[in-house]
């Protein structure tokens, strides 16, 4: 229990935590206090004055501590004597508030007559009208009549573009600093800045490329006015005429929650479009934040290359056929391959369509293999025995906590953990950053490890090494639950381990509560199964397991990673598919063909290829059969995030004719295999079946799934002014299954791991993901297109001198069966003997280190 | 007598004024005030005065009013301001000529003018669309979109008198 404290406001006395903002505190209990400036998420400012309020405490004794009563056995309050910001002062015991006087009724009524001064008469035409915080308040407290002239009104610039997403209306700003302060404090990325003094203070972006940061858009739900819009909305529609749908962002393993405004569109046919993407609130998840991708990477649902007809190659050519064709020839094709055909997904199919695909596999053949595209992860064993605990909330780490970063660039990798991770840091939680290059994370970090590509499962090792010697142990856990301890405590006992790690692990092994966020960065899934295994082994010995805010979160590629894994699709199945390339071949939007050159001699042989996506993709090109699949726009799924929520999305656009959703039409095809079960009607009815066939999934049905429970702080439409115009959880918070560490039952293994690392020869490619990229479907949403770089590889100060490589200069990198021609950046980014080439920017087909040779190409 | 009564109140009617007209040869003007079909109007320069912000469709009663807004440039401008209406349809099958519309528009673009001939053979006929609903620009001036000076036209409302 939190301690609490009591104070009492308008002659109400009331409990709250210790240590709260009074206007929190009144909001827990109903009261409104109107603010422009605090939102609950940043500290105060107390620059718009609006949350004006009488305070006072009661007087004690000074020595007794006894409170003092007047005649009437009231308690004496000496009070202040002016009007005081609320959201300026910190609950304390005998704390006294009038919300409700005269006194207080006028100051606010003359704060919103003042700021009305400057403020046009814009709401007819402002993208805020009708959810505008300034709009909402000035009909509740505002003066109804001013004693201004109107010719005296302030004019300012209209339309000034805060780079090409963001705009900004400076007649509109009534100069609250939110923004301001959330880039500075939340972002820690001070972009925008004022500019000028007294009434020429304005907004402005001090960044180049302007409102450089991946969380611009959060800045328009929270700007209290229509002061900031979004390029992608500007002018779509009135808040007032379109149908918030609950779904989920597709891009990342965050699995932020999302509300797609809707409305029918002449643009669109005439159907239902996706007019705006908006956060959507869940605390355990994303708060009410999003990142740029997710805000603006919705486009591509009905972008013009969208597949709209089954294709069949006829004469060398891809043609259009029906969907009754399509299909016969694929459960024809399927029927005759029977176990030489391969099932491959990709990272980012909803749950529903993994488990159809699983069942046309199985229908095909009790043999039949599946397999996870891109393949380079591994580790769904780790993740069941050590994931994070039910109930985890990384806003909830702070002081006496730690976290590790391994392996991942979490600002291009998962933007919202990054966001995360860096407000626990500065709540006092001990960060450890470990990677083998810099990244975005490390400034926040106490403690940062560097190892060489190949060392990543070995630090983790080394980490546990120090639990073992500084007797961190978790003795109880170890003797009742953990199978292999005795041999992994031999292997740990002979580790040295360097000076950097030990500071490191020790810092790591005082916290309290542990989370280790692991990526697969720089790592084939060979390596990452030793990591993941790594950080199991650490988190389970140190006892880092089976409780909230403990654990192992995977920051895997794509949104849907965790649930590929959960369905039984694996990197290792692909690997195998390299070495005995199938007769056949079934992708389910995975486009091996465009992300790894290793991969085209696994087709070379193949008789047939069938390709499910929405965009002809390379693969999709190579194909015999391509089947169009919606988007997550388009129909009802669940995605299980990097911390095993699963969680469920709705039908928010119109679907494309022609096409189906891709459970439906695996399930119709398994229905032509060797006559199988007829398909479901609907999306939830898979729900369900997985739910009674797949143990970890057993709660997850549609209705447990949807349950919301109140959260705070509260987001509702009706009080926008405090918590801005994010979304208020309707459609579910989802759920996380539990961990074997939480079942008591169940047995914990640990092994030791694999951790001499590969050396190479000359230089390194190492491949990286950066958020904005030019990988379907998310390339497709062109709005994006200026912040996605052209093809660059980033090389160290000494190998570029050694290869006579200047910054700038175009360079040709050759690396197995990939060749690319790519820009130089030299910038310290890079350690010696690597390469690092960000994947998806162009035709760079390497998804896991490799050796290369780099030439310049001389102009 | 009766009957003679009768008679009389029959033959004072003949020797009046017939009311009936012979439409549709012959109109009869409607008042002043008479709410019939809308139309959009324009400032004198040609420029649309709907900003395209939906408050008639707000306020209409019987959700006759679609309009879907978009941003203007000085290349290609429809209205002073920064929004226009892209698409503008009202549907005269619901429109039940209350004028609310008319009422809640912040530029006086909407008005409920004089014509009444609204049938149709087609439900789909019905739906007016924008260029239906649009007067002609006045005489001399440009038809929309116009090429404008930048800076010119920056606000949507045109400047009023103190408000109050
Ligand atoms: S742009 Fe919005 S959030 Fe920023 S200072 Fe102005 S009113 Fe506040
Ligand atoms: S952080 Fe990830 S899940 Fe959240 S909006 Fe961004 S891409 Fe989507
Ligand atoms: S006249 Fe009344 S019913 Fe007709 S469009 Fe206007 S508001 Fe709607
Ligand atoms: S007619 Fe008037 S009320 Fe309707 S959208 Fe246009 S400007 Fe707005
Ligand atoms: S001064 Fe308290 S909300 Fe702005």
């Amino acid at each position: 229990m939190t301690e609490t404290v009591k104070i009492t406001i308008d002659g109400q006395d009331y409990h709250v935590p210790k240590g709260m903002n009074l206007v929190d505190a009144a909001k827990l209990h109903g009261i409104e206090i109107p603010t422009f400036c605090y939102h609950p998420k940043m500290s105060p400012a107390g620059m718009c004055r609006m949350c004006l309020v009488e305070l006072g405490s009661v007087q004690k004794d000074r020595e007794s501590g006894e409170v003092l009563v007047d005649e009437n056995g009231e308690p004496l309050v000496r009070w202040f004597p002016t009007l005081q910001t609320a959201c300026t002062q910190t609950v304390h015991d005998g704390m006294v508030v009038r919300t409700q006087t005269e006194r207080v009724a006028e100051g606010r009524s003359s704060i919103v007559e003042f700021l009305l001064t400057s403020h046009p008469l814009d709401c007819p035409t402002c993208d805020k009208g009708g959810e505008c915080g300034l709009q909402e308040l000035t009909m509740e407290y505002g003066p109804g009549e001013s004693k201004f002239r109107y010719e005296d009104k302030h004019h300012a610039e209209k339309h000034v573009p805060l780079g090409d997403l963001i705009i900004l209306d400076r007649e509109r700003c009534i100069l609250c600093a939110r923004c301001v302060r959330y880039c500075d404090e939340l972002v820690g990325e001070p972009v925008l800045g004022f500019h000028n003094r007294g009434r020429d203070l304005v907004i402005e972006t001090v960044s180049d490329p302007p409102f450089d940061t991946v969380f611009s858009g959060n800045t328009t739900d929270i700007c209290p006015v229509g002061a900031l819009t979004t390029a992608d909305f500007r002018f779509g529609a009135r808040p007032w005429e379109m149908d918030p749908v609950p779904t989920i962002c597709p891009h990342c393993p965050v699995g932020c929650n999302l509300t797609a405004d809707t409305r029918l569109s002449a643009d669109f046919g005439g159907k239902r479009a996706i007019k705006r993407i908006m956060p959507r609130q869940n605390e355990a998840v994303n708060e009410i934040w999003i990142c740029d991708k997710g805000r603006f990477g919705h486009h591509h649902s009905r972008a013009e290359g969208r597949l709209r007809q089954p294709l069949m190659r006829r004469d060398g050519e891809l043609v259009p056929v029906s969907w009754d064709e399509a299909l016969a020839t694929v459960a024809e094709k399927l029927v005759q391959h029977g176990s030489k055909a391969f099932f491959a997904a990709g990272h980012s199919l909803a749950n529903e369509d993994l488990w159809e695909l699983r069942k046309l596999a199985r229908q095909t053949s009790r043999r039949a293999k599946l397999g996870l595209c891109p393949a380079t992860v591994s580790g769904a064993q780790a993740v069941q025995q050590a994931g994070v605990g039910v109930g985890t909330r990384l806003q909830d780490l702070g002081a006496g906590d730690a976290l590790l970063v391994i392996a991942s660039d979490l600002y291009e990798h998962a933007p919202l953990w990054w966001l995360q991770v860096k407000q626990a840091a500065e709540r006092g939680a001990t960060v450890v950053v470990a990677n083998a290059r810099p990244t975005k994370l490390d400034r926040y970090a106490a403690h940062t490890v560097r190892y060489r590509y190949g060392e990543a499962a070995r630090v983790l090792h080394n980490f546990a090494a120090m639990a073992l010697r500084n007797d961190k142990l978790d003795a109880e856990l170890l003797s009742a639950r953990v199978e292999g301890w005795d041999a992994l405590e031999e292997e740990l006992k002979g580790s040295r381990v360097p000076a950097e790690q030990k500071s490191a692990a020790e810092a790591l092994l005082e916290a309290q509560n542990l989370v280790v966020l692991a990526g697969n960065d720089g790592m084939g899934f060979e390596q990452h199964a030793e990591l993941m295994q790594a950080a199991a082994n650490l988190l389970i010995v140190s006892g880092h397991v089976g409780r909230a805010n403990n654990g192992l979160v995977a920051v895997w590629p794509g949104a849907n990673t965790q649930g590929a894994l959960d369905m039984g699709f694996t990197s290792e199945a692909v690997g195998e598919a390299w070495e005995k390339p199938p007769a056949m071949w079934v992708l389910a939007e995975a486009d091996p063909l465009g992300e790894d050159a290793r991969m085209a001699q696994a087709f070379d042989q193949a008789d047939f290829v069938v390709v499910a996506a929405q965009f002809l993709t390379a693969t999709a090109r190579r194909a015999d059969v391509v089947l169009p699949v919606q988007s997550f726009a388009e129909r009802e799924g669940t995605f299980t995030n990097g911390m095993r929520r699963v969680q469920r999305f709705y039908v928010a656009q119109s679907p494309l004719e022609g096409t189906l959703p891709a459970w439906k039409a695996f399930a119709r095809l398994t229905e032509r295999v060797k006559d199988g079960p007829k398909p479901f009607v609907a999306a939830e009815q898979v729900m369900q079946e997985i739910t009674e066939k797949l143990a970890p999934y057993a709660e997850m049905s549609y209705a447990n799934l949807a349950h919301v429970e109140e959260q705070f702080p509260p987001i509702r439409r009706d009080d926008l002014y405090y918590g801005g115009t994010a979304y208020e959880n309707t459609g579910g918070l989802g759920l996380q299954w539990r961990t074997d560490a939480e079942s008591p039952r169940k047995r914990l293994s640990v092994r030791p791991v694999e951790r001499s690392a590969r050396r190479w020869e000359g230089l390194l490619a190492v491949p990286l993901r950066v958020l904005y990229d030019r990988a379907l479907p998310f390339a497709a949403s062109a709005l994006m297109d200026g912040h996605v770089p052209a093809p660059y590889a980033e090389l160290n100060a000494e190998d570029a001198a050694a290869l006579g490589v200047a910054e700038g200069d175009r360079i040709a990198l050759e690396a197995g069966a990939a060749r690319v021609e790519l820009t130089a950046r030299v910038n310290g980014h890079a350690p010696q003997g690597v390469v690092l080439v960000p994947q998806h920017l162009g035709d760079v087909l390497i998804a896991a280190p490799e050796t290369c040779v780099v030439q310049k190409i001389e102009e | 007598m009766n009957l003679i009564r009768g008679f009389a109140t029959t033959i004072k009617h003949l020797l009046e004024e017939p009311v009936t007209v012979q439409y549709p040869e012959e109109e009869r003007p409607v008042r002043e005030r008479f709410k019939g079909r809308h139309v959009l109007k324009r400032y004198e320069n040609g420029l649309e005065r709907c900003i395209g912000c939906a408050l008639c469709a707000a306020a209409c009663p019987a959700g006759a009013i679609w309009v879907e807004a978009a941003e203007n440039t000085d290349e290609e401008r429809y209205s002073p301001g920064e929004r226009y209406a892209k698409v503008y349809e009202i549907n005269m099958l619901r429109c039940i000529f209350c004028g609310y519309c008319a009422d809640a528009c912040p530029t006086q673009a909407i008005v409920l003018e004089h014509e009444y001939r609204l049938s149709f053979t087609d439900r789909r006929d019905a739906i007016y669309t924008k260029a239906q609903l649009l007067e002609p620009p006045p005489s001399g001036a440009a038809d929309t979109p116009q090429q404008t000076e930048p800076g010119q036209f920056t606000r949507a409302i045109p400047e009023m008198e103190d408000p109050r």
